[in-house]
């Protein structure tokens, strides 16, 4: 699950990152508004944290910009202002959620997966298939009961592998989402991520169909 | 004095006075000495008279009495007499003098001397003598007195009719002042209720509306209220910038302190400190937009702009929590109220519902026969018992403190309505069970939207 965050103030944007990042989803930080315009229009991001106060062009322009380029990622708007005003011209201008300055990250980190998860067309919090449960909420993966440690970037194509169940997905777009906008990518790393995952979690779990990509069959 | 309508009688009293007392002074000696010139003539007829009966009859003086036959000479004190003397000692007197006599001649001339003495019965007499040759050679003095009783009722009556006239006048003349004054101040007066109901006027006061001489004071009223809005928009957005410039770097702190805390180091202190500061500030910047308000002038919201945006920014919002949202509002309404206020009043509000709801949310506009807007924001959450309620309005007052928010979302919206005169009410709503908000919000009837 690939996020932007477009944040002028280099620490919050560090600390968003670190949090976010640590949860599993691979991120990418824009420090002004063309910059997260540009990220946003050519990147395939799953949310984009987008402040309403940045530099060069501000959150809301951008937010339209966006949306009237038909763009359809979940975007989260971040204010600092109390007004509503601020908000609801955000929400008004397609925004999905909003939160105000100061936050708690955790409550950050839980819309995110909300919106992820609300793109995925997915309800609970929790995916299950055969033996395996994905909880999203902590990235704890278990097999009959019993958790399994997996590395970052295992987690990063099991959980949009999960939240495309049903779907079959490339290795590129696999790759579009797991890896950062100026990160290495090897899409033949991907095939190694996912013969791991079939080695900790069984073979059933991700199907390969030759020459297009892995899916997950429908999940309960 | 402050009072122009008191400097105006004031005014017009000191006028009527001058003119009381000049006119009645000018028009008075005026009318007195052409009075007291008619007396006299009169007096100098009757002594012509008098003259001419002695010349006619100084050979038989015995018929004197009846050649100076005027009957008010016959009447006893009737206040008209005449007396005859010859130079030899002999007296004729008129039957009106009774025993009584003029008083003597004094000198020869045959000048007409006039002089006032006292009559028969005390009365102020005015009398004329004149000694007189008849044809026979000898000397006669021939004198006639007239009583002054008339001549002082006449000035009497002459001086009540004149106070009467000026005392009339002087009322027409105070009623005048008043009248005037009413006229002039018309204008000003209009320009008072203009400037209380000035919540109507969007654009200013109609300056064209006004006479010339008031006009620039409505100009000057004017730039002073458009400056009363540039100033409230400018301390608005200073605030907004500080609570920007201030909140950014609180989110770093929280998130250093939140890490640190998963450490395991101690500093849930710090973390309740910085929780102490948000909430001071949300509840600063809360009062101060509440403050601001009284003075806002000139201010409405179109609702079907501000409620149109509200039901799209909550649609979404509910649609992120699984649950509804829907509003229903009759098109063309507008509140007295700033946009950003009724959307901050709206959005805490709304807010709320939203948190507290099992799955619907409603909004329900209408518009009450006075003209005011009856706007209700109801819930299928818990709702709040009957003696929380007044509880719940008071800032920073968390009922629950299980979900989260600052505890102000209420609070600002009680004060904010409050501040625009409106009222705001909550119950149990009967259909969906929860809680439910009322306001009264007044009406801007200017420029109504079509």
């Amino acid at each position: 699950m690939r996020i932007l965050i477009a944040e002028d103030e280099p620490v919050l944007a560090s600390q968003l990152k670190k949090t976010l990042m640590s949860e599993g989803l691979t991120v990418d930080v824009a420090v002004d508004g063309a910059e997260a315009q540009y990220l946003g229009e050519t990147e395939p991001y799953d949310v984009i944290i987008l402040d309403l106060g940045l530099p060069i062009r501000d959150g809301l322009t951008v937010l339209k910009n966006l949306r009237s380029g038909g763009n359809d990622t979940s975007i989260l708007i971040l204010t600092a202002r109390n007004d509503w005003t601020d908000r609801v011209d955000g929400l008004d201008a397609g925004a999905d959620d909003y939160l105000t300055k100061p936050f708690h990250m955790a409550e950050l980190s839980a819309r995110v997966r909300a919106l992820i998860r609300r793109k995925a067309g997915k309800a609970t919090p929790v995916f299950s298939k055969d033996d395996v449960t994905f909880d999203t909420r902590t990235n704890q993966v278990m097999v009959n009961g019993i958790p399994t440690n997996l590395t970052s970037q295992e987690i990063a194509v099991l959980s949009y592998l999960f939240h495309n169940s049903g779907r079959l997905v490339s290795r590129t777009e696999l790759s579009d989402h797991i890896y950062q906008h100026d990160g290495d990518r090897d899409s033949n790393t991907i095939a190694v991520f996912v013969n791991r995952l079939r080695k900790k979690l069984g073979s059933d779990l991700i199907e390969t169909v030759r020459g297009r990509g892995y899916v997950i069959k429908a999940t309960a | 004095m402050t009072s122009l309508r008191a400097r105006a009688v004031t005014g017009g009293i000191l006028w009527a006075v001058a003119i009381i007392v000049l006119g009645l002074t000018g028009v008075s000696s005026y009318l007195t000495s052409q009075t007291q010139a008619r007396f006299v003539e009169v007096v100098e007829t009757r002594h012509s008279q008098a003259v001419v009966a002695v010349r006619n009859n100084s050979d038989t003086t015995n018929d004197l009495v009846l050649a100076i036959g005027d009957l008010v000479y016959q009447v006893p004190l009737s206040g008209q007499y005449w007396q005859v003397e010859t130079a030899d000692g002999g007296l004729y007197v008129s039957p009106s003098l009774g025993d009584a006599r003029l008083p003597r001649p004094v000198g020869r001339s045959e000048d007409l001397q006039r002089r006032e003495f006292a009559g028969p019965d005390g009365e102020a007499l005015f009398g004329i003598g004149q000694w007189v040759t008849v044809s026979d050679g000898s000397l006669w003095h021939v004198q006639v007195a007239s009583s002054l009783r008339s001549f002082e009722e006449e000035q009497v009556v002459l001086r009540n009719t004149l106070l009467t006239a000026f005392a009339f006048v002087s009322f027409i003349g105070v009623l005048g002042a008043l009248t005037q004054v009413a006229v002039v101040l018309q204008p000003l007066n209009k320009l008072r209720q203009d400037v209380s109901g000035r919540w109507e006027h969007e654009d200013g006061l109609e300056v064209a509306g006004y006479p010339i001489e008031v006009a620039p004071l409505v100009n000057d009223i004017n730039t002073l209220m458009e400056r009363n809005r540039d100033i409230m928009r400018r301390s608005r957005r200073q605030a907004a910038d500080l609570a920007h410039a201030i909140k950014t770097p609180s989110a770093i702190m929280r998130n250093e302190l939140d890490n640190l805390k998963m450490e395991g180091a101690e500093v849930q202190e710090a973390i309740d400190a910085l929780d102490r500061l948000d909430a001071q500030l949300k509840r600063s910047f809360a009062r101060m937009r509440a403050d601001g308000t009284d003075s806002t002038v000139g201010v409405a919201t179109n609702l079907d702009t501000a409620l149109g945006r509200m039901e799209r920014a909550f649609q979404a919002l509910a649609r992120n929590e699984g649950k509804t949202f829907a509003a229903t509002y009759p098109q063309g309404l507008r509140v007295r109220m700033d946009q950003s206020d009724f959307e901050e009043v709206m959005g805490n509000l709304l807010d709320n519902a939203l948190k507290w709801a099992a799955s619907d949310v409603q909004l329900d506009v209408s518009e009450r026969d006075d003209g005011q807007i009856m706007i209700t924001i109801a819930d299928d959450g818990p709702g709040i018992p009957k003696e929380e309620i007044a509880k719940a309005t008071q800032s920073g007052q968390r009922l629950d403190t299980s979900m989260p928010g600052t505890g102000l979302g209420l609070a600002i919206a009680h004060d904010l309505i409050h501040a625009y005169g409106g009222k705001i009410l909550l119950a149990r709503d009967e259909v969906l069970g929860g809680l439910a908000v009322h306001m009264r919000l007044p009406f801007a009837s200017a420029k109504r939207a079509d």
